[in-house]
């Protein structure tokens, strides 16, 4: 292996030689164990190996045992026995986690995978190169771990236990090198990236972390780390002026004393940078607070935009409204926002008519306490509670798909925000201001007012803060009247979904409603015909060529990537459409933070390649059809069921039946509900 | 791990579990009996999963069904049973009677299952006791409070000296209070009436479990306090052990008079400084405290395996020799552990402290992270949070290092 341990004190080295004495008991007694009690000799052996991990050297005197931890089962039974299943970006959860023993197994399986690495171990049913990857990404996706800057984290799981991820992670690291890290960080960045989210704390933390490496003069990165100088510009000195990162009163005075041939190249190269990456710099806000003031204005805001023909057009239609909103919401805490300034630009929809006074009433709206106080617990105090917002409604109107639900269980209520970003800002705007202002949203639903203060019981706190201003406003409000709707239909034949879809997202949603799920038995029902109908209602060679119109929420079997039903989850059908290579694509959206999953027997969500924009998720139509379980359908255009192909169909009822659906064939199981993931 | 069954005796016995125990049926899936597993619907699944045998029983209170066990075991050719929990003492009574065509094995076991019976017979057979009565209502209580303390020639405005309240038919420290005041009475729920009353015995507590074989003693350990209801360890020290041979007069005597052919008891005791043995309480069924696994770490053998070799009606006295160690000779070590009560009223998850994890002495741990954050304010002496083990050469280490415990937050 060849890993050295560093000269070690004689009382901590007696201190490891005594855990390890433990652990060799346990596990002594665990390979003895009958299969009666086997089970219950497992969380001594993890107790044991906790302590082991905790000393300095302990990693490797694990690594030296997992063989033997493996082969004496130590993993049977659970899900971490099915190492060719384990899924990189889960490891996070259970390094974090206060139970001891999660975390202990995640780190064991982390040494199983590198003793197949190291040694090429059979035992673990994973090939050197899928563990290689799997080290690189869990690594990469944890150097807030690695380097102790969670802060609170830490003070949740406790130091003891942290240190044991911690060393655990290092130890990994240090055997398979730090420039294989660099690299796969790099890439788990431009993916997220490529689907452009509002939400982009995570990916400037990574980046910072990625920026401090560079800086370590005891770091050789060697030939990797291409692309992260790219990255780290984009944040910390996007252009010639800011290039080594002066700090932004510094950066202010270089752009008063520069020549206009100077301001215009600086001009274009934050609009460069920011187009490129979709992240803002916040020297970037510095300059366009700079050209608000300057003679040039005119001239070079379309320029620091970025703007198309068609931006630019618009920019000079409503010069002063976007005057207003870059003085009132643009700083340099709010630089992401300016992104989505360029994009609301860019998408016209100030020329509909009750957009831009929508937006006038948002500059001036006052807010109501509870608003104000979500907004200053999450983002503090330094601006003004109404420039957050304000912010934050530029943002969800340029990217409407960049809205995520964060750690929370609201899936529906993210689709419905982005939704009507996408298809009815002034309604949009209209939420927003009931929201913030009045703090009460009301609704209706068959013909009743539901009001977001009304009582139900199934009311949800917000689990996490990590949400965009708007959303951390009507969100709440939403999932009230979401719950109420639903509460309203117990008790009738159908699935609530039927009727609460139309009437929570708005009058587009097809009346029409096709499940696949018997409600009362949980078992599959009706597939065939279901996936007729929804080729015909959404496909065009079934529906007469038509596109479809309308953006229409629609349910999601989501599966793992071993295909096993994980829940059911709120998406939106955008488009239907070929890519490039000719094959019928669904475009949608999936307010779940990253939509590129693998959803197990072959089905991977594509998020860029396949013909995307920014924000969409795609899969093939057989490949989506397989994972749908309700759709909306105009029930005046049904398009041609019968001229679907048999052997298509065939294909995606096979798909279904052998994952999501594997165990809904002969018994019943529980109700379906679109809640149960969110 | 093993995966086959350890090959069967057919000369030997067929014996049922009563009650759900891992151990004991880990034990007896790797002995030389036939075995059975008599538990509840819910253990089913665990059951057929590993392939243990199994029969589906709810142990309530006995019923005009309780014959229908006894038969199921009878046709299934079981030659004895033997109950694992205190709830399971009665029907080991019943079902064992029927088995057995003994009769007077179900009244034993209701003897052994209610404290107040028991006392009035350890009482009539000679055996010293503590004054105790029966409480129906508070008034009871203080009424027996009071005159305990006339008793004890106590004035007016002395502190009075405590009296303990137990539940008639439950397993250990369930449901003991002690109580100093009249005050105190309030506190009693109605729900836990009826109870015994005790009065309180200035002396040292132990623990003894003994193994019977055709009516003599197999094998006698003295389980030592540190703090009841904390923390016990095996053997005792030299200064508990130097009562062994009056201990041994004292199981004689229980033997005697509750008639014990087979089987195991586990009573307390109290020595007083002058020498003089006080009879708490006995069970016949395993101590809840895990003196067997502790036993098992001390001296090598499986306490469980003794269990059923002592209830098998087709040991030899050969077996029983050739299966027990001799007491506190052939122990390896000492072996102790300490019950983990949260003392914080907030917690938010389980951390070992560094003084018992650098400790030589230390083994391993139950203990499992907290559920809730709220610890639920302890009534009488509650139920521990789980237990957490230890090995060493000393007992008085051993001792200290328990007690030390009882200092530490485990739950933080």
């Amino acid at each position: 292996m060849g890993h050295v341990p560093a000269m070690v004190d004689p009382v901590s080295d007696e201190r490891l030689k005594l855990r390890c004495k433990r652990l060799d008991a346990a596990l002594d007694e665990l390979t003895r164990a009958s299969r009666v009690a086997h089970l219950s000799k497992v969380p001594r052996v993890l107790d044991a190996a906790r302590q082991v991990l905790g000393e300095p050297g302990g990693p490797l005197a694990l690594r030296r045992r997992i063989v033997s931890l493996t082969e004496a089962g130590i993993f049977r039974g659970s899900d971490w026995d099915y190492p060719e299943n384990l899924v990189p970006t889960l490891a996070r959860q259970a390094l974090t986690s206060r139970d001891p023993a999660t975390v202990v197994i995640e780190v064991l399986s982390l040494l199983r995978l590198l003793s197949v690495v190291e040694d090429d171990y059979p035992g673990a049913n994973v090939g050197v190169e899928q563990s290689r990857e799997h080290l690189v990404r869990v690594l990469a996706l944890n150097l807030s771990i690695l380097y102790g800057i969670q802060g609170e984290a830490v003070r949740e799981q406790g130091e003891k236990l942290a240190a044991v991820s911690r060393g655990s992670l290092q130890f990994i690291l240090e055997q398979l090198g730090f420039d294989q890290v660099v690299d796969a960080l790099i890439a788990e960045i431009w993916r997220i990236l490529e689907q452009r989210p509002i939400q982009v704390a995570p990916v400037r933390e990574m980046i910072t972390q990625i920026a401090r490496c560079l800086q370590d003069p005891e770091q050789d990165l060697g030939a990797s780390g291409r692309g992260a100088e790219r990255l780290v510009s984009s944040l910390y000195g996007p252009t010639r002026a800011c290039g080594e990162d002066p700090g932004l009163a510094t950066y202010a005075e270089r752009l008063r004393a520069m020549d206009a041939v100077g301001l215009q190249g600086e001009v274009m190269g934050l609009a460069r940078s920011m187009h490129d990456t979709g992240l803002v710099s916040p020297y970037h806000a510095v300059a366009i607070s700079h050209l608000l003031e300057s003679d040039d204005r005119a001239i070079l805001l379309p320029d620091i935009l970025g703007l198309s023909s068609t931006g630019r057009d618009c920019l000079l239609c409503y010069q002063s409204l976007v005057q207003t909103l870059i003085r009132e919401a643009i700083y340099p805490d709010t630089c992401q926002s300016i992104y989505g300034l360029a994009l609301l630009l860019e998408r016209g929809i100030l020329y509909q008519p009750p957009v831009a006074p929508g937006l006038w009433r948002q500059l001036k709206v006052r807010l109501a306490p509870q608003a104000r106080e979500r907004l200053r617990l999450t983002f503090g105090e330094a601006l003004p509670p109404e420039t957050h917002l304000v912010a934050g409604v530029l943002s969800v109107l340029g990217q409407p798909l960049g809205i995520g639900q964060g750690n929370n269980p609201t899936c529906q209520s993210a689709r419905a925000l982005s939704m009507w970003a996408y298809n009815d800002p002034d309604y949009l705007l209209q939420m927003v201001i009931w929201a913030a202002r009045d703090d009460e949203i009301v609704m209706h639903f068959e013909g009743e007012g539901i009001s977001s203060r009304g009582e139900t019981e199934l009311v949800r706190p917000l689990l996490g803060f990590d949400l965009d201003p708007v959303s951390l406003v009507v969100v709440p409000h939403l999932d009230r009247i979401y719950s109420q709707m639903m509460a309203r239909c117990v008790g009738r034949a159908e699935d609530p979904h039927c009727w609460v879809n139309p009437e929570f997202h708005g009058w587009w949603t097809g009346r029409g409603f096709q499940i696949n799920v018997d409600v009362a038995t949980g078992k599959l029902a009706n597939l065939e015909d279901f996936l007729r109908h929804f080729f015909a209602s959404y496909h065009p060679y079934y529906n007469g060529v038509q596109p479809l119109i309308h953006p229409q929420p629609a349910g999601i079997a989501v599966t793992d990537s071993a295909a096993r039903f994980i829940g059911w989850h709120a998406i939106t059908i955008l488009r239907v459409a070929l890519d490039q290579h000719d094959d019928m694509r669904v475009y949608f959206y999936n307010p779940n933070n990253d939509g590129g999953q693998d959803w197990g027997d072959g089905t991977v969500v594509s998020t860029g390649g396949c013909g995307e924009r920014y924000g969409e998720s795609s899969l093939s139509f057989a490949e989506f059809a397989s994972r749908l379980y309700i759709f909306h359908f105009d029930p005046l255009e049904p398009g041609e069921p019968e001229a679907v192909d048999g052997p298509m169909i065939d294909d995606c009822a096979a798909r279904v039946r052998r994952t999501w659906a594997v165990d809904r064939l002969p018994a019943p199981l529980s109700e379906p509900s679109e809640r149960s993931v969110g | 791990m093993s995966n086959s069954k350890q090959a069967i005796n057919p000369e030997k016995g067929y014996v049922a579990l009563l009650g759900w125990s891992l151990n004991a049926v880990e034990a007896a899936d790797t002995f030389d009996r036939r075995y059975v597993v008599v538990a509840p619907e819910w253990a089913e699944d665990y059951c057929k999963e590993h392939d243990i045998p199994y029969v589906a029983w709810n142990f309530e209170r006995l019923n005009d069904r309780s014959m229908e066990i006894a038969e199921t075991l009878k046709d299934m050719g079981v030659d004895v049973s033997i109950p694992l929990f205190e709830e399971t003492v009665e029907w080991a009574g019943a079902i064992n009677s029927v088995l057995m065509d003994k009769p007077r094995l179900f009244g034993q076991a209701m003897l052994l299952r209610d404290k107040a019976l028991m006392k009035r017979r350890a009482q009539l057979g000679g055996i010293r006791v503590g004054i105790f009565e029966e409480a129906h209502d508070r008034d009871d209580v203080i009424r027996f409070l009071k005159r305990v303390n006339q008793t004890l020639l106590k004035l007016e405005g002395d502190p009075d000296d405590p009296i303990h309240l137990k539940a008639f038919d439950k397993a250990g420290c369930l449901g003991h209070r002690v109580i100093r005041t009249p005050d105190e009475v309030d506190t009693i729920p109605d729900e836990e009436f009826p109870v015994l009353m005790e009065s309180h015995l200035d002396g040292w507590e132990f623990a003894v479990e003994a193994w019977i074989h055709n009516g003599k003693i197999a094998f006698l350990n003295i389980s030592e306090y540190v703090t009841l209801g904390y923390s016990v360890f095996v053997p005792a020290t030299p200064d508990l052990e130097k009562y062994r041979e009056q201990i041994r007069e004292q199981i004689e005597l229980l033997i005697k008079t509750f008639d014990i052919e087979f089987g195991f008891v586990h009573p307390e005791y109290f020595v007083t400084s002058d020498g003089t043995m006080y009879f708490g309480e006995v069970a016949y069924r395993p101590p809840g405290f895990k003196v067997f696994e502790l036993l098992e770490r001390s001296y090598g053998f499986n306490a469980y395996q003794g269990l059923i070799l002592a209830f098998d009606p087709k040991t030899t006295d050969e077996e029983i020799k050739a299966f027990f160690p001799k007491e506190v000779v052939d122990a390896k070590n000492y072996a102790g552990c300490f019950g983990v009560y949260p003392r914080r009223r907030v917690v938010s998850r389980l951390e070992i402290p560094t003084e018992t994890e650098d400790h030589s002495y230390f083994e391993s741990h139950e203990l499992t992270p907290p559920l809730e954050e709220t610890v639920t304010k302890r009534t009488a002496f509650g139920t521990h949070w789980g237990l957490v083990y230890f090995q060493g050469d000393d007992a008085y280490t051993m001792r200290d290092l328990l007690k030390q415990q009882e200092e530490l937050d485990f739950y933080v």
